[in-house]
């Protein structure tokens, strides 16, 4: 298990966890980042993100995609 | 009985595109989520008796910014007869996830299975009947963009709204959980109406802290609940809310396998990611938005050959206003022999009045079209949400984040839509951070003050367009720094989380109608707002004491032909002491107090206010000379004391629209006050510091007190710029949702 932040631009992970339990973490359930999910890098600037889950794209900082630990 | 359809679902999904369809109204529809930040109303063409409701885009019932929180509250306590649910064919699975939620309400839901057009040519196929089965609700396929089938999903949701009947619910949710909430449900039972009893169940079980507080149930009834929430985590070992989130997307995964067949899997690259690649790269991304800031700049106000938005000014305030119009007035009211056809006073009023003052600001309409038309384009193709993202990691530094540049970028065009466009951000603080600092950036119809001083003092030198920019920026950086460290605003800026939507050719009727928008409330000012003041304002320069300056003589009122001796050199003299530090002194003085003032109005009342009192003073006529105010600007403005002049005016408090704005999204009087407070004690500081240290170095300010006051405010706020944060580890709060009028 690592934080998403490890991931390198065009990789494909399982989301194993997402730490944390505030309404930061429901949200990101919303957006559709839960357990079991795929999840793929596709730009990062400086730890900020752009990631593709189910079907859409999201952008994250570097703060919560560290909160995504990938299998 | 009307009846009351909603029309919800997850932003970006198309629901005003939709609402428009459907009401034939013409809202404004955006390419990032969170364009609609307040509920519209319209009726059903063809059906009087419908009324459709547009909501901000939500993605769960659960809301967590503000304008999920317009949503939810329209949804759940006003009890719409019917909801179309609009659902992004091309994202099922994560729009499925707020149609489990509305199901629940026990209202009639119709799914609009929207982007269907794009469904199809992904080449995916969609069991309408499968789906709708699965979920106990009807669902039609639509595309909203291309008017195909919204019609008919608004018609069937009337139908079941009259009937109020709701579909059966599915059982989403399985095991121990199921077991959990039914037992809620039983307790509650009598309590709330047997139509909503599921929803307030779950509610409940997810300690929803608003439906507690609206229950209002009784302590043993709760710590009843609270010990099934409690027996159902330990025994699933998570928290309640994730639970349920959990059951949700497995309930949704089951529906979504057995009824959509998707040609591609996996995540191959779309072109949207791949212009991703290139405009978010981490080394490319600032070049690029800066190039393209630089172009829009150049093109809707520079003068360069391709400006076309300076030179349709420039052509306006020339041709239009300068010749034609005047030309027009004067065939109508001058007959033969040059004869007055009317009273020499109504000549005067229209001419150096209406149309000096009015003209003086319709000019500027093509810079500010051009602009917000390019604007509205960066925004329908999808960029300006990537430009939220690109902003962030800069903005964190100074304790905002990249959500809070959107509303000061909308704030170009118009800062009424800027403080509004506030509500996507999350956190409360960092909410009224970018209400108070939105107020800096010169909107609109700030243009004119810059565009009249730029070619009055600096022969149109684009620098100063530029510089008025960049004063707007280092306001809100500093502004931000100083904040920042102030126990209000403590605390890292909310985390950044936004959907990006797929990019898309420019639509030509989404950027006309964005751009009409904007422009349009400028112009309609210039008829009301404007068209008034310009008449008040020119009978007080126009009359006032003929006496004026005679020894000895008693004030006797009466048409004056020096404006210099008129009541609005009562009314400046009154309160030009005010700006005396700011080297508003001699002649000008009580010309720049009452432009300030008037500038509260609205801001392009600045530049009306000089056109009418140089317009009067001056012996050029405005058909012979194209630019008679800019001669007699530069006769009154050093550069200095110009730059003092536009510093006050671009910084400090807005118009009393966006005061209004300011007041409404603070919902707070002592916020309100604080934030305009602030802007205007800003300025002030600012303008001192420019005119008094600047001045002395180009000779136009003398050596006093003030330069010692100047140089003790500047060390203030470096002081208040470098000083220790003590509030840094403050941790993160999400109030926001108590605190606007929603």
């Amino acid at each position: 298990m690592m934080p998403l932040t490890m991931a390198s631009q065009g990789e494909t992970n399982v989301i194993a966890k997402i730490t944390g339990k505030d309404e930061v973490r429901q949200h990101l359930a919303e957006l559709g980042f839960v357990t079991g999910e795929r999840v793929t890098v596709l730009t990062q600037i400086a730890g900020n993100m752009i990631l593709a889950v189910k079907d859409s794209r999201v952008a994250l900082d570097k703060s919560m995609c560290n909160r995504i630990m990938v299998e | 009985m009307d009846i009351k359809i909603a029309l919800a679902g997850n932003p970006n999904s198309g629901k005003t595109t939709m609402f428009n369809d459907l009401t034939g109204s013409n809202q404004r529809v955006g390419n990032w989520p969170g364009v609609t930040v307040e509920k519209k109303e319209g009726r059903l063409k063809g059906r009087k008796d419908v009324i459709i409701q547009d909501l901000p885009g939500i993605y769960s019932l659960s809301p967590y910014t503000l304008e999920e929180v317009v949503s939810r509250t329209y949804l759940v306590n006003e009890h719409p007869d019917a909801i179309i649910d609009i659902v992004d064919g091309t994202n099922i699975e994560r729009n499925l996830y707020l149609t489990t939620q509305l199901i629940e309400l026990g209202i009639p839901v119709v799914i609009a299975l929207n982007m269907v057009d794009l469904v199809r040519k992904n080449g995916d196929v969609i069991d309408l009947n499968k789906l709708g089965q699965a979920l106990g609700c009807e669902v039609i396929a639509t595309s909203a963009l291309k008017g195909e089938g919204s019609k008919q999903a608004a018609e069937r949701a009337a139908q079941l709204g009259a009937e109020h009947k709701a579909g059966q619910m599915p059982s989403v949710f399985n095991g121990s959980v199921e077991h959990a909430i039914a037992h809620i449900e039983e307790s509650i039972q009598g309590k709330v109406s047997d139509q909503f009893l599921r929803w307030y169940a779950i509610k409940l079980f997810e300690r929803d802290e608003k439906v507690i507080e609206e229950l209002g149930l009784d302590k043993s009834l709760m710590s009843h609940i609270e010990e099934h929430i409690k027996d159902c985590e330990k025994e699933m070992d998570d928290d309640a809310e994730s639970i349920i989130t959990n059951q949700r997307y497995a309930y949704i995964a089951k529906v979504v396998q057995s009824a959509v067949r998707k040609k591609r899997s996996g995540t191959k690259l779309s072109t949207s990611d791949k212009i991703d690649r290139i405009v978010t790269n981490r080394i490319l991304a600032l070049p690029i938005f800066a190039a393209i800031m630089f172009v829009i700049y150049s093109i809707a106000m520079g003068s360069f050959p391709f400006s076309i938005g300076t030179m349709g000014t420039d052509w306006a305030n020339d041709v239009l206003f300068g010749e034609w119009v005047p030309g027009l007035f004067d065939k109508l009211l001058i007959g033969a022999g040059d004869v007055l056809r009317v009273p020499e006073w109504l000549y005067a009023l229209i001419q150096d009045g209406i149309v000096a003052g009015v003209g003086a600001v319709l000019g500027f309409v093509p810079q500010i079209l051009v602009l917000c038309l390019l604007l509205s384009i960066l925004e329908d193709i999808g960029y300006m949400a990537r430009i939220a993202f690109i902003m962030d990691r800069i903005f964190r530094r100074f304790g905002l984040s990249g959500k809070s540049f959107i509303p000061l970028l909308v704030a170009t065009g118009c800062g009424v839509p800027g403080i509004m466009s506030t509500r996507t951000i999350e956190q409360d603080r960092d909410r009224k951070m970018t209400i108070m600092t939105t107020g800096f950036i010169p909107c609109g119809a700030k243009i004119p003050i810059i565009g009249l001083f730029a070619g009055a003092i600096f022969n149109n030198s684009p620098w100063i367009a530029t510089s008025a920019f960049f004063i707007g920026i280092a306001a809100v950086v500093i502004s931000g720094i100083i904040l920042k460290k102030f126990k209000a605003f403590a605390g890292e800026p909310a985390p950044f989380v936004m959907e990006l939507p797929p990019y898309h050719a420019p639509s030509a009727g989404n950027v006309l109608r964005a751009t009409w928008e904007r422009g349009w409330s400028f112009i309609k000012r210039a008829g009301t707002v404007i068209l008034i003041s310009s008449i008040v304002l020119w009978f007080l320069q126009g009359y006032g004491n003929v006496n004026y300056g005679v020894e000895g003589a008693a004030f006797q009122f009466g048409a004056v032909d020096d404006n210099n001796h008129s009541l609005l050199r009562y009314i400046g003299d009154g309160i030009a002491w005010i700006f005396y530090p700011l080297g508003w002194i001699g002649d000008m003085a009580w010309k720049a107090a009452v432009a300030t003032f008037t500038g509260l109005i609205a801001k392009e009342e600045v530049v009306n206010t000089f056109g009418v009192l140089y317009n009067y003073a001056g012996e050029v006529d405005l058909m012979d000379d194209s630019s008679p105010i800019w001669a007699a600007v530069r006769g009154d403005f050093g550069p200095i004391t110009t730059y003092s002049f536009m510093i006050f005016n671009l910084l400090c408090a807005p118009c009393f629209a966006a005061m209004g704005a300011i007041k409404r999204e603070m919902n707070n009087s002592k916020w309100t006050l604080a934030a305009i407070g602030w802007m205007c004690g800003f300025a002030y500081v600012a303008a001192l510091i420019t005119y008094q240290i600047g001045g002395l170095f180009t000779g136009e300010a003398t050596f006093g007190i003030f330069t010692v006051i100047a140089f003790i405010l500047l060390a203030g706020v470096i002081y208040l710029m470098v000083r220790k944060n003590s509030y840094k580890e403050d941790v993160i709060r999400l109030s926001g949702k108590h605190t606007a009028n929603v």
